[in-house]
């Protein structure tokens, strides 16, 4: 570059302070304002469940007792800053400690930690509470994905006389009490519905409860919460809340049996290709080779996890890949996150209605999931992991079976 | 003609080169071949050595060759005793050894020539780093008591662990509680000796430390050497045992020392009692008194269940795993794990994980008491 077309910046290009000044303030209402923002799902200050609404009484109390301790502290700081500013006039009279003012300055921020502690050490216990529980749920995370295992017999009313297992999507009664079991395969994950209730990790070895509960039908989404590994960002989860009518269908369609795609039909070669690509890790329900040998996956052979997702009904759930790519379509999609209460069962017990059906995401993951999500899924690199894939790896899928393949799965619901 | 030290090793020359040639002609076979290839090779060392010496003369300096008052050998401060070129060729002869013997001690061997040379090079140039003796050994020291003093202490301490370790692997179990309290002993009054005996000279201190210190490594060599006491294996808990297939004997001494109680009682999928009247049931945490006859268990992860005995007899939790194809293809067994037998009141964890799910199985997966006809816990994995 010459010389002379370097940009040089001297004092004159400077904004003035008052410039500057302004622009900051700008920023900082920015930032401040983003706090007002009403499409914000996971907002922890929007409970929607007893135990969420127990964590926000304690919080919000706690919120203004420190922002008025910190507006304080702070006024203080930029008065004196001020106040005092060196102007070259003489040193004032110094003193050594201010007993009076010092007591006072321990024994109100005590008062204040223990006005706290009461509450919190009350409502930490209340949360603990299992007595009440009236449906289990087991909850285990892996990289990176939530699945679900639904216990045998009553849930809030509701009789589940078979296990039921399921991904992404928790489907739970409304006002019942729920224990979630969780727990991990692999690395420590953490379990967060910030509508419904605080975090929970799953730690490997070990199973922690946590009560779940929803006033009103809907569905509440949440996100892993520890970190744990390439595609932390992407290992998302939704609460899904129905009405007792509603969730009494939905684990009825959960169990019904499996219905073969019709014969010589593009889903029921798809049902092949399926079976000859992906059963080794995916098991659907009922799946049955051409003999009529039930097809029954193995996963703990091929997956770090030991378990990959059953996609028995993935056609119920709204977003795929640790739910995290919608195939639902925009619109639908937005009318069935702003649906509450009334009207919110019947629209999600239709599934993903080929009118909603928004294949995009799925052709794509189906086509390159390495691609989509990061995961250590290479199949020239699993030294490290005796031979296993962590994460979905690519099938090298050719165009053809990736349509009949969407034409299988669109038919799980 | 010839300096004096040239006379010496010209006449080792001629020496080793007869002795060859009378060794070579008068012993026969494998003995004699390496004999004189030894010889032969001294005789060619020698030679050498001579050659050198001849070249330079012994290092003498002509008497009117200028500066010759601090060039001559007899001007140079006298060198001390150095033990690092023994040492080196100790190391140099280990990993000869140990290039066909023992890898490790051909490892020992190169870290032993390494330490030497670095030691044996830092000497040389200490010592003719000034006139003054006194200086040179205090710039050696400098240099090197940084790193011999740790390293030295290092391989003395590894040493002592070492023998030791072979010698408590190698005595009777109950002689080593006394082995300990006697060593400890002994250690605790030398101590106390040296403390109260304030006069003692360095040299008896650590002449007595030596003597200890060789004792104990000649002991664990010779330990080592002999090799280890035979460990007797006790019978564990097996697939035989929790079936009850296992010999009574076996399964007497798995019950044997079993615990009875248990500290940890947390993350339990669920709490199974077996009440006064035999009768076996679950309760899942956190649905309070409800009595489940099923457990749904998720599956390629470790889950607990705590196993509480209230019946008047000893029993155990026995937990079937399955039953797979083995992998000829030939119908394989069931597989079981199991607590050891808990005494009335007792208390017992059973960690079991089921990598597949019920339908992969042909035999159902589930939690029964051996001994107790009628009563099981469903496990289901979906």
């Amino acid at each position: 570059m010459d010389r002379s077309e370097k940009t040089v910046t001297t004092l004159g290009d400077m904004p003035s302070p008052r410039r500057r000044w302004t622009r900051a303030a700008l920023v900082g209402l920015g930032l401040v304002l983003a706090g007002c923002a009403k499409d914000a799902p996971q907002d922890y200050f929007q409970p929607k469940g007893p135990n969420a609404q127990k964590i926000d009484d304690l919080q919000r109390p706690v919120f203004y007792i420190a922002a008025i301790v910190g507006v304080v502290v702070l006024g203080a700081v930029g008065y004196i800053v001020f106040k005092f500013k060196d102007r070259g006039q003489d040193i004032p009279e110094q003193s050594h400690g201010n007993p009076k003012l010092e007591i006072a300055l321990t024994i109100l921020p005590a008062i204040i930690l223990a006005g706290i502690a009461v509450p919190t050490v009350i409502t930490v216990f209340d949360l603990d509470r299992k007595d009440d529980t009236e449906c289990i749920i087991n909850v285990t995370g892996q990289q990176w994905w939530w699945e679900y295992d639904y216990a045998t017999g009553d849930c809030g009313g509701v009789n589940i006389p078979e296990p039921i297992v399921t991904s992404g999507e928790l489907v739970i009664p409304v006002d019942t009490p729920v224990l979630l079991r969780i727990t991990s395969r692999d690395v420590i994950h953490s379990y967060w519905i910030p509508a419904l209730n605080g975090k929970r990790d799953a730690v490997p070895g070990r199973l922690h409860t946590l009560r779940m509960q929803a006033d009103e039908a809907g569905l509440y989404t949440g996100q892993c919460t520890e970190f744990c590994g390439l595609s932390h960002a992407r290992m998302r989860q939704a609460a899904v809340a129905l009405d007792q009518a509603d969730f009494q269908s939905w684990v009825d369609n959960q169990l019904e049996p499996y219905v073969a795609p019709e014969a010589d039909s593009l889903a029921a070669t798809g049902e092949g290709t399926f079976i000859a690509n992906c059963s080794k890790c995916h098991q659907v329900n009922g799946i049955a080779n051409a003999d009529g040998t039930p097809v029954l996956s193995d996963p703990d052979l091929y997956v770090v996890s030991g378990v990959a997702p059953n996609l028995t009904n993935l056609l119920t759930r709204t977003a795929i890949a640790g739910w995290t790519f919608d195939i639902l379509t925009e619109e639908c999609r937005t009318t069935l996150w702003e649906t509450k209460g009334e009207g919110f069962g019947e629209l999600y017990l239709q599934g993903v209605t080929p009118e909603c059906f928004d294949e995009v995401a799925l052709r794509e993951w189906l086509r390159n999931p390495t691609g989509m999500k990061p995961m250590f899924a290479d199949a020239t690199n699993l030294e490290s992991t005796g031979g296993k894939y962590r994460g979905m790896p690519n099938l090298n899928l050719t165009e053809d079976q990736i349509d009949q393949l969407i034409a299988f799965l669109i038919e799980r619901k | 003609m010839f300096t004096t030290g040239s006379k010496l090793f010209v006449g080792a020359t001629v020496l080793s080169t007869v002795g060859a040639i009378v060794f070579g002609a008068s012993v026969g076979g494998p003995t004699g071949t390496l004999g004189t290839i030894g010889l032969i090779s001294v005789a060619i060392a020698f030679g050498f050595l001579a050659g050198i010496n001849f070249f330079t003369r012994d290092g003498n300096v002509p008497a009117m060759e200028p500066g010759v008052e601090v060039n001559a050998a007899a001007a140079q401060p006298p060198v001390g005793r150095s033990m690092w070129p023994l040492v080196t060729a100790v190391g140099v002869g280990g990993m000869a050894i140990g290039a066909v013997s023992k890898p490790v001690v051909f490892k020992v061997s190169v870290i032993l020539v390494l330490a030497a040379v670095v030691e044996w090079m830092i000497q040389g140039w200490s010592e003719r780093a000034s006139s003054d003796r006194a200086y040179n050994d205090s710039l050696r020291k400098r240099l090197l008591h940084p790193l011999e003093f740790p390293i030295l202490a290092s391989v003395i301490a590894a040493l002592v662990i070492y023998s030791f370790s072979r010698i408590m692997l190698t005595i009777d179990k109950d002689a080593g509680r006394w082995v300990f309290i006697i060593i400890g002993a002994v250690i605790t009054i030398v101590g106390f000796v040296f403390a109260a005996k304030r006069g003692m000279s360095k040299g008896t201190a650590g002449g007595i430390v030596a003597v200890g210190l060789l004792a104990l490594v000649g002991v664990g060599v010779a330990s080592a050497v002999s090799g280890q006491r035979t460990i007797e294996e006790h019978p564990h808990i097996t697939t035989a045992v929790c079936l009850g297939t296992a010999s009574e004997a076996e399964i007497e001494e798995v019950d044997a020392k079993g615990s009875q109680t248990v500290a940890a009682k947390s993350s339990v999928i669920a709490n199974v009692y077996l009440d006064e009247t035999e009768h076996l049931f679950a309760l899942n945490g956190g649905i309070g008194t409800v009595e489940y006859q099923e457990i749904t268990v998720p599956r390629s992860t470790d889950v607990h269940v705590l196993f509480h005995n209230d019946s008047a007899e000893p029993r155990r939790l026995t937990v079937h795993l399955g039953t797979f194809p083995a992998a000829d293809g030939t119908a394989g067994s069931e597989i079981a794990d199991c607590t050891t037998a808990i005494e009335e009141g007792g208390e017992a964890f059973l960690t079991f994980r089921l990598d597949k799910s019920q339908a992969a199985s042909s035999t159902p997966y589930r939690l029964t008491v051996p001994g107790v006809e009628g009563q099981e816990i469903k496990l289901l994995v979906p």
